[in-house]
Formats: structure tokens, sequence, C-alpha cells
């Protein structure tokens, strides 16, 4: 099932970094909107950072344009979360 | 134990596990960088499998781990032959990981198994935009239409990969000629007869490993070997 709702959407962003960072569950748990994720994880590099990518269109069932990657997207956990959603629940 | 195998085009090196004879199992580790990532937690499952009585090979392809070969020499069929080749003229069952599971269908296999299974467009989009973000951290731009261009092989995630392989795995599906059972993860929304709890090891940048899942993996292959037979 893909998720369809904005707390689905949430949860499914924090387990896919989770997942792809190999961060624990307690440190997932605790992101919030304002998190800085690029840049002020040492985890997410750039196959990190495509390797969220694709997580997200999987889990999602979304597509993600070359054109929409960029580093505001990844700013915070709140961005992302806000960029997939956008994408997920239309 | 470390045998080595012979194909068309050389020798490589495989891993052999559990009894000498009895059911045996193919195994197709996933392409590129993802092999590295999950080889601890494949020979973890493989290990399982033996102590269910059941023997696997797992090769090394072609341009890959020790092999002698360079991966820009390599075709897409030099894959599905040297894979095809490593079990010799012995009946197997093929069980295939992620990108595994795109050269496993040269084999003419008892059955097949994947776990995770993914198309080759996933694959190599994946390898092509972590080098778009590379690029763009360092202000270049990577076209992401270059492997449609004839030219040396490219870039992408540590290894030089020949733009025809590129080309050829971005149409290859897994071939899903039954019997195949298809296993994936909890969080995968894609369609399979079994989803299991686990992390996809193979996004990891640091490799790791997950004993209970491969145990969990290792008895469905099992069970799923022994239905087959009956």
């Amino acid at each position: 099932m893909v998720p369809e709702g904005q707390a689905e959407v949430e949860a499914t962003v924090r387990a896919v970094l989770r997942d792809v960072l190999g961060l624990d569950a307690a440190r997932a748990a605790a992101f919030d909107a304002a998190t800085p994720l690029f840049g002020a994880l040492p985890e997410l590099d750039s196959m990190a950072v495509a390797g969220v990518l694709t997580e997200l269109e999987d889990r999602l069932g979304i597509t993600i344009e070359d054109d929409e990657v960029d580093g505001d997207m990844l700013e915070t956990f709140g961005a992302l979360t806000r960029f997939a959603a956008h994408k997920a629940l239309v | 134990m470390i045998e080595r195998y012979d194909w068309a085009g050389g020798r490589e090196a495989m891993l052999r596990f559990g009894p000498a004879d009895g059911p045996l199992v193919l195994f197709a580790m996933p392409l590129f960088e993802e092999a590295n990532r999950t080889r601890a937690f494949v020979v973890s499952m493989l290990r399982a499998l033996a102590g269910q009585g059941i023997a696997s090979l797992l090769p090394d392809l072609p341009g890959t781990g020790e092999s002698l070969t360079e991966l820009e020499e390599v075709s897409a069929s030099d894959w599905t032959e040297a894979f095809s080749a490593a079990s010799g003229s012995r009946p197997c069952h093929v069980a295939a990981l992620r990108g595994g599971c795109l050269i496993a269908g040269n084999v003419p296999a008892l059955s097949r198994w994947y776990f995770a299974p993914a198309t080759g467009e996933t694959v190599v989009r994946d390898l092509i935009r972590a080098r778009q973000i590379a690029d763009r951290e360092e202000g270049g731009r990577f076209d992401a239409d270059e492997a449609d261009r004839d030219g040396p092989p490219i870039e992408l995630a540590g290894n030089r990969v020949p733009r025809p392989l590129l080309r050829a795995l971005r149409e290859a599906e897994p071939d899903e000629m039954p019997p195949c059972r298809i296993v994936r993860l909890d969080g995968d929304p894609h369609t399979a007869d079994r989803h299991v709890p686990g992390t996809p090891l193979w996004r990891r940048s640091e490799p790791d490993n997950d004993p209970a899942l491969a145990a969990l993996l290792a008895e469905d292959l099992a069970a799923w070997i022994e239905r087959c037979a009956s």
C-alpha cells in the first residue's frame, strides 16, 4: 500500500532516512521539521541522497525529476517531508 | 570454500556453501556498489541455508570482486553467460537479490527466488542520480543522457562502467518465469508473495549485516525449494 495521508508520508520519510543512513530508531524519531539534513548529517553523501530519493519514489509511488532535486528540498526534515507530501498527496 | 569456475571469457572465483549433494542454489549478488554492501549479509543467509541441508554457489561476476577482467571490458551478456556457467551442468535453483535478478534469467533453473528484485531502470537511475548529485556539489552538471552517447566508460559510484552495459541493464527486467517466488521488505509497496520486516542493507554506505533477516530468508528459500520438489 502506498501511503495516503500527511502523517503516513512523514513516517515514510523518517523510515527512509533511518534505513538508508543507518540511524538508530531514537535518533530518527527525534527528527522534527527544523532538523537540518544535507550538510548536517555526515552520513548523507551523494550516494545516500540518491538512495533516499529512490527509496522515497519506491515507497510513495512518486517520480522525482532531476530538476526538482536541489539543496532546498534536502535542507531540513520538514522541507523534505513537504516536498514528498506535495508529490504523493495529489 | 573458495573455488573457481570457468566460463567462455575466463575464470572467476566463487564461494561454495553446504553439503556436496542435495538441492543446489545458485545465488546472484546485487550489482555494483550494492554487492559490497550486502556481501556479508548474503554469506550469512547462505550459511543459514547450508544449516538446512541446502548447498549454494556464490559466483563473482567478471569485472567484480577478485576478477582479472576489468569492469570496463564487460558486457551484460558476459554477466548472464558467466552466471549461467557457474553451476556447471548440475540442475539448480536460482536465487537473487536486487539487480542480481536481472542477470539470473539465462539459467535453465528448477525454480527462481528473488528478494527485493530491482528493475534495470532503477539500478541505472540510482547510479546516474548519485553522479548528478556529486557533480552538482562541485558546481558541475552531469547529463543523464550521457549513457546514450558513444564514448569511454562512465565513472559511477567508484566504478568505470561501459556505456553499452548501462544501456543493456537499463532495458533489463527480472525474469519471473514460473515457478518464481518474490519476497520484499515491509516498506516496499510492490506486489510480492511475502513481505518481511527489515531494512534495505543495499542502501547503507557502510556494509552491515542482519542475521535475523538472513535466517528468516534462508528458511523461506528452503521451504520454497522443498515445495518445488514435491
